[in-house]
């Protein structure tokens, strides 16, 4: 087998760790709270970093009107899919060996990746803007939409919103087979 | 210009070093010197007399007072107590050999005077019929010394007690002769 | 000529600097150990922790209170024998089983010695154990919720003030009598004192997983007072110390009659040899009576469980039990050093400091050097278990504490100071004034094999000019010294609550780790537990109505309850669904003769309620707990008796 094969390869299989390991992490820093409050994101589900953070964040965003934490939503079911196909999908192209395909595979993945940072923001923008008109709190105009990616502030909280380990793993994965390309062109024409 | 500044400077600087960094306002041994006498520095005119302030109101007993002041033990008769305090009086001082008080009050006499003077007290307050014949009282210096009852009087050793005061933390027998211990 | 003006210049800042440096040696040399000033040593910046923990007894209050060294910063007051309104304690339904006894609820208690568990002869900061004098009961404090986990109630005791002192495993702690009295108790002259009192040294096993105590065996002794004791530790280990004072027997006018003897005893019980006595069945199993009161943390609930029965072993016929070592005039502390070897025999009367040495004590028992003895327990000659005395250190020797570099540190009431002497030479290095006539002092692990050798608490009975004045009742004190030096220095006087009787200090790294942050809601098995808001309910039985209650920031669940009647006995079992750090909530009901509720999140507690009036009542949260705390609020409609207005709760509307 050749060497890029064998990148792609593990490349998809890098995808099967967010079974495991958390996708995404939003979490909010207080100073009455010295250990932030965190969501840890999975691609099944939504968990506490530290053990009641969910709880808290609800009691806490209930003030201004804010939504519970989703238990259940559709992406939890269908991102589980799209990830074992994806994967499926690279094993198969990498037993298969072209080069044309790697690349095609990598397109895809990026594509699903915009459209799944794009479903994100559309979450987050819901969450921190359809707020519930009882609200025992109100500041006319502020939204508590968390980042997309990084750090903002909202009232005396940090939002902080990056990628944890299984989401960093993909990211390799996915570059693994962008580099599986390369490998083949090289591969190819030496 | 620039280097007159800098010998400015130094000299300021040598003035003062030794200033008032030295002195340590807040350091740990300060914090005692407030109340060199402890609980005697306490300052209390209203509360009953307790046994020094009887003892430093009593033109009798002067020289007991000096003493005790000499020795610094006046905490010890400002205490919560119950104590028993045989104070001997004037003349029972003037009685010791001659020179021995002058002796006793020196500095370097401190300890040997404050052993003689707890030789006076005893812990508990003993008057009345607690001053059994014959019963022995246990007192601070660590020796014991009986009591003995002849028809009216009653004796601590060979001393006489003259009178009974009751103070707020015991009570005062004057006495007319210095207890001397019998180890020195 | 300008280089020379840079010469001179030059020259005279280096003077300087070395001036500036000089002084300040010298400085620190007059100072002591450390150059910093009192106020810095004992300043722990705003946000910083102390560096141990001090548990301090609450006397006469009952309570135990934690305080941090070296700041002498206040954390908690953890109720113990007392009844605490703020904390519920002794009000809710959940903790009045803590108070019972075998006398019914008694609502306060004298606390006296903490003293924390050990392993291996060193602290292990799981358990701190403090003893009730008055109505003889040892308590169990757990260090992680900082919570009293557990009474028991000390039977054929009385005044129970030579305990809580654990053993080096913590094996038993142990808790002997002040006043002998008849065993068991029956009706007598008082005047029949002499020979027929006893008194009775009990021995608590310690459950090793849980702390649970139970009673192992009394030993049964003559009819002295037993004032202090302490454990053996490394090579004497297996034997346990006991000063002893009106050997007398003296039943009246006790500051005088108790204090006749040249001599009282302090005690040594191998309780190693009662462990085989009892094992070879040599015990009598005595009727008895007395409360184990246990508080589940699962639960949140303490049951009482009455005992019927005690396992006493007689000292006067057992031999190599128990032998006395004559010490003068009644001896008030009795402390063991780190090494096990020398035990201080502090005669509150004496003059001098008395030391007994174990070995030479082990020595005297084998080679039979008896100088007499008391209802069949051998005296041993005085001589012969001497170690050293410490000849005129002051005036009312009280206690003594060690700082492990073979210094030894003894209170002094009369002349109101701590001295320092060392072991074995017993010289006194050092002494400084207290403010004003010290009891106990205290060094963190001071009755351990491993002390902390850098601080000593010294606590005072008096205070008159100290602070500022509060009518005839002013505050007792604690004064910190640093023993870290030659000399010990003063750096901070500090009031504190009730009578510091004793304090056990611990390294603050041994506990914090384990402090509990929030019991979890699953683990609540507590029969009145709601663990949702969708649970809730209020149910009739008879004239009993539960409300099955929620609270979380900041809404009460249900918060209107409408169909409660006048003679009614309402009970709010409350849970507070939170499960977050530091957000507990409190609930009062206006008329209610209880006290508060303060509940921790995932706990739930029980106020029973009974409305004696017609009308619309309010209740609140009283924990100020978020910033909707004000409106955290509900009502409950009471009719008349014979109203037929239905039961009913919501919240919202719904």
């Amino acid at each position: 087998m050749k060497k890029s094969q064998i990148l792609m390869i593990v490349g998809s299989l890098l995808l099967l760790p967010l079974f495991v390991l958390p996708l995404w992490n939003i979490s909010l820093e207080a100073p009455q709270y010295p250990t932030a409050l965190g969501i840890d994101i999975y691609i099944t589900k939504m968990a506490d970093h530290n053990e009641g953070d969910i709880q808290n964040i609800n009691i806490l965003n209930h003030y201004v009107g804010m939504q519970k934490l989703p238990e259940k939503m559709k992406e939890f079911e269908l991102f589980p899919i799209v990830i074992i196909v994806m994967t499926i999908l690279g094993v198969i192209f990498g037993f298969i060996g072209n080069k044309k395909l790697f690349l095609t595979w990598f397109v895809l993945i990026g594509i699903l990746g915009c459209i799944g940072m794009y479903d994100f923001y559309l979450w987050e923008y819901d969450y921190g803007h359809n707020l519930n008109p009882k609200a025992a709190i109100k500041f006319p105009g502020t939204a508590y939409q968390p980042p997309l990616i990084g750090t903002k502030e909202i009232l005396n909280f940090k939002a902080h919103s990056y990628p944890m380990s299984g989401g960093y793993i993909m990211f390799i994965g996915i570059f693994m087979t962008l580099g599986a390309y390369f490998v083949a062109r090289k591969e190819n024409s030496g | 210009m620039k280097s007159l500044t800098i010998v400015f400077l130094a000299i300021a600087l040598i003035f003062s070093a030794c200033g008032p960094g030295d002195q340590q306002p807040g350091s740990a041994d300060n914090y005692g010197e407030n109340t060199p006498k402890g609980q005697a520095s306490v300052v209390d005119d209203e509360s009953a007399k307790n046994i020094l302030q009887i003892a430093a109101g009593s033109p009798d007993h002067t020289t007991l007072v000096a003493a005790v002041q000499a020795a610094e033990i006046e905490h010890v008769l400002v205490n919560a107590g119950p104590l028993t305090v045989f104070a001997p009086n004037n003349a029972a001082f003037t009685a010791l050999p001659e020179g021995t008080v002058e002796t006793l009050l020196k500095p370097e006499n401190k300890k040997q005077l404050a052993f003689i003077l707890t030789n006076h007290a005893a812990p508990s307050t003993y008057k009345g019929r607690l001053l059994k014949d014959g019963r022995k009282i246990y007192m601070a210096s660590g020796e014991y010394i009986k009591i003995k009852r002849d028809g009216d009087d009653i004796f601590i050793g060979d001393a006489k007690i003259l009178g009974t005061i009751d103070a707020s933390n015991g009570v005062i027998h004057v006495v007319d002769k210095v207890l001397v211990p019998s180890k020195k | 000529m300008r280089n020379s003006y840079k010469y001179v210049a030059l020259s005279l800042l280096l003077a300087a600097a070395f001036i500036f440096s000089s002084c300040q040696q010298s400085g620190s040399n007059n100072s002591g150990a450390l150059s910093s000033s009192a106020a810095e040593r004992s300043f722990v910046p705003p946000g910083e922790h102390d560096e141990f923990y001090a548990f301090v007894s609450g006397g006469f209050s009952g309570q135990l209170a934690v305080y941090g060294l070296p700041s002498g910063r206040l954390f908690k007051v953890i109720p113990v024998f007392s009844v605490d309104a703020e904390k519920a304690w002794g009000f809710n339904e959940e903790t009045k089983a803590m108070l019972q006894t075998s006398h019914g609820f008694i609502p306060w208690g004298d606390s006296h010695h903490p003293d924390i568990s050990q392993t291996k002869g060193k602290l292990d900061g799981r358990w701190v154990f403090i003893n009730e004098n008055n109505t003889p009961r040892i308590a169990r404090i757990s260090l992680s919720t900082f919570e009293t986990d557990e009474i028991i109630e000390i039977p054929n005791s009385a005044g129970n003030h030579s305990s809580s002192f654990v053993t080096e495993n913590t094996e038993y702690v142990v808790a002997g009598t002040r006043f002998s009295v008849p065993i068991p108790q029956r009706d007598m002259s008082i005047a029949d004192y002499k020979g027929n009192f006893k008194g009775a040294l009990s021995f608590i096993k310690v459950d090793p997983k849980n702390g649970h105590m139970n009673i192992e065996f009394q030993v049964l002794m003559p009819g002295f007072d037993y004032d202090l004791s302490h454990p053996g530790r490394g090579k004497s280990h297996g034997w346990f110390f006991f000063s002893t004072y009106n050997t007398e027997e003296a039943n009246t006018l006790m500051e005088v009659n108790a204090s006749q003897n040249d001599k009282d005893f302090i005690a040594a019980v191998n309780w190693k040899k009662a462990e085989e006595y009892i094992k070879a069945g040599k015990f009598k199993t005595m009727p008895a009576n007395y409360a184990h009161n246990i508080y589940d943390e699962s639960t949140h609930t303490a049951t009482t469980t009455m005992k019927k029965e005690v396992r006493v072993l007689d000292s006067s016929e057992l031999p190599g039990l128990v032998y006395f070592m004559p010490t003068p005039k009644s001896p008030h502390g009795c402390d063991v050093d780190p090494s096990g070897e020398y035990i201080v025999g502090s005669g509150k009367l004496a003059a001098a400091l008395t030391v007994h040495s174990f070995s030479k004590m082990e020595k005297a028992i084998a080679d039979k050097n008896f100088s007499g003895e008391a209802y069949g327990i051998p005296i041993l000659s005085f001589d012969a278990t001497l170690a050293g005395t410490v000849e005129q250190p002051g005036l009312g020797p009280l206690h003594t504490e060690f700082d492990g570099k073979g210094n030894a540190y003894t209170t002094f009431f009369i002349s109101s100071e701590v001295v320092k002497w060392k072991l074995g030479t017993w010289e006194v290095v050092d002494r400084k004034p207290t403010y004003y006539s010290v009891g106990h002092l205290m060094i963190p692990g001071g009755n351990s094999r491993e002390p902390y050798g850098k601080y000593v608490v010294a606590m005072n009975k008096i205070t008159k000019d100290r602070y500022l004045p509060t009518g005839p009742e002013v505050t007792q004190s604690a004064q910190l010294y640093d023993i870290s030096g030659e000399k010990m220095e003063l750096i901070l006087d500090f009031p504190t609550i009730g009578e510091p009787h004793y304090a056990a200090g611990c390294p603050a790294d041994l506990i914090k780790p384990n402090s509990k942050k929030f019991y979890r809601l699953e683990d609540n098995n507590h029969p009145y537990a709601t663990k949702s808001e969708s649970k809730t309910k209020v149910v009739r039985e008879g004239r009993d109505v539960h409300i099955y209650m929620t609270m979380i920031r900041s809404h009460f669940a249900p918060d209107n309850i409408e169909g409660i009647k006048v003679g009614d006995r309402v009970y709010f079992h409350v849970t507070n669904l939170e499960q977050d750090y530091d957000v507990p909530h409190g609930i009062s009901m206006i008329g209610a003769n209880t006290s508060e509720l303060l509940i921790m999140p995932g706990q739930t507690e029980t106020f029973v309620w009974q409305p004696t009036k017609v009308g619309v009542w309010p209740f609140y949260c009283t924990d100020f707990c978020s910033a909707l705390h004000q409106e955290m609020q509900g009502y409950v409609r009471v009719s008349p008796r014979n109203s037929n207005i239905k039961l009913s709760w919501t919240l919202d509307g719904e």
